[in-house]
């Protein structure tokens, strides 16, 4: 009788493991599809302008007064960043922007865009040194490209066409949209999906 | 010593298995930490907690480390209860400093627990999740109700650790999800 219940037991304890196993495995699923019906445009999971066509053409003005054009043909490719100051993964992000601003300062220029009251954003940009960034607040440039989760960056070519765009973690990833600029490539998440 | 395990008289396999779990949260989460030192640095002083300047960066370093000393002094027999005093006092820095935010109103920074469940943003839950984990490592110190062991025993410390693991990853999960359903609801 002690045999039987001790390989019961251990049976047990078995599947009770793998049932947690499928059970965090479900939640994550879940967290995943909550993020990609995303409070934005929940209808449309691949939303804001799409690879290709023309950017808006907005008129913005920085934190330090210059004036930003968006989508207008004839200037130079523009890299919008989109970040928060509340954003860890945008704050490890900035010394690679600063580094890859220097190497492609021919053909692109950067610009940090956000949202909110500008005192914190000063703040911000005092206490990261930013600027030399063009640094714009407008609710209406993150709400034209469906900019959801952060950091997001936006490449704009030379003729106002958005040439590719997605969520960036790492250097990599920026360095990629450039790439998928250069192949054609939609966005991020699709070059990584192409790659296999 | 004696009173606190006459106290909470449970069985040693039990009072084994609750300090090995928080040994190993707080181990996994020193790894997280240690393995993108910048991103947890950046969440620190997203915190606002800490003066400005070089003490984030230091809190950064020193905090995983502290955590593996006290996850090694939990599963180390002798030091059982310092381990656990260790552990308290870390859970009541890291629920202070996420009670402080939230009574400032800032919820939508990242909390820095790590792991694989995903960003989690600050909330009330936390901090209940760790007065558990405290209440864990508490029965961690004692020395259980003393009886014959078997090879049993063995497995069940270890199968019940994984267990309650699994259960901490699970929650965790359950609350990064959270914040999502509630933006969802409000927008759909």
């Amino acid at each position: 009788m002690t045999d039987a219940l001790v390989v019961s037991n251990l049976l047990l304890w078995l599947v009770v493991l793998a049932l947690l196993v499928a059970v965090i495995a479900l939640a994550r699923q879940v967290g995943i599809l909550y993020e990609r019906v995303a409070p934005m445009g929940a209808l449309t999971l691949d939303a804001g302008p799409a690879v290709g066509a023309a950017a808006p053409t907005m008129s913005l003005r920085a934190l330090d007064g210059r004036a930003i054009e968006l989508g207008i043909p004839g200037r130079a490719s523009t890299l919008l960043f989109f970040l928060s100051p509340t954003c860890p993964v945008c704050k490890k992000l900035l010394p690679i922007l600063r580094s890859i601003q220097g190497a492609e300062r021919s053909w692109m220029n950067i610009v940090l865009a956000s949202d909110g009251e500008p005192a914190e954003h000063q703040a911000y940009v005092a206490r990261q040194r930013l600027e030399d960034f063009p640094y714009v607040l407008s609710r209406d440039l993150g709400l034209a490209f469906r900019v959801g989760k952060l950091p997001y960056a936006v490449l704009v070519d030379e003729q106002g066409h958005v040439r590719a765009k997605g969520l960036v973690n790492s250097r990599e990833q920026i360095e990629s949209l450039f790439n998928a600029r250069d192949l054609g490539v939609g966005s991020v998440q699709e070059l990584v999906r192409q790659r296999g | 010593m004696v009173a606190l395990s006459n106290l909470l008289a449970i069985d040693a396999v039990i009072a084994r298995a609750c300090g090995a779990t928080v040994a190993l949260i707080l181990l996994i989460g020193a790894i997280d930490k240690l393995r993108d030192r910048e991103l947890f640095e950046a969440i620190v002083e997203n915190y606002r907690v800490l003066p400005a300047g070089a003490a984030a960066s230091w809190f950064a370093r020193a905090l995983p480390a502290a955590e593996i000393i006290v996850a090694g002094l939990l599963l180390w027999p002798a030091a059982r209860f310092i381990g656990a005093a260790a552990a308290i006092g870390l859970l009541l820095l890291f629920s202070s400093a996420i009670a402080v935010n939230l009574v400032r109103g800032r919820r939508d920074i990242d909390c820095g627990c790590g792991g694989a469940s995903g960003r989690q943003t600050l909330s009330w839950w936390l901090a209940a999740r760790n007065a558990v984990l405290a209440l864990l490592a508490l029965l961690g110190a004692t020395e259980g109700a003393a009886r014959e062991m078997a090879w049993l025993d063995a497995f069940t410390a270890v199968a019940g650790t994984l267990a309650l693991f699994a259960l901490y990853v699970f929650f965790n999960q359950l609350g990064a999800n959270a914040p999502r359903l509630k933006s969802l609801r409000r927008h759909a």
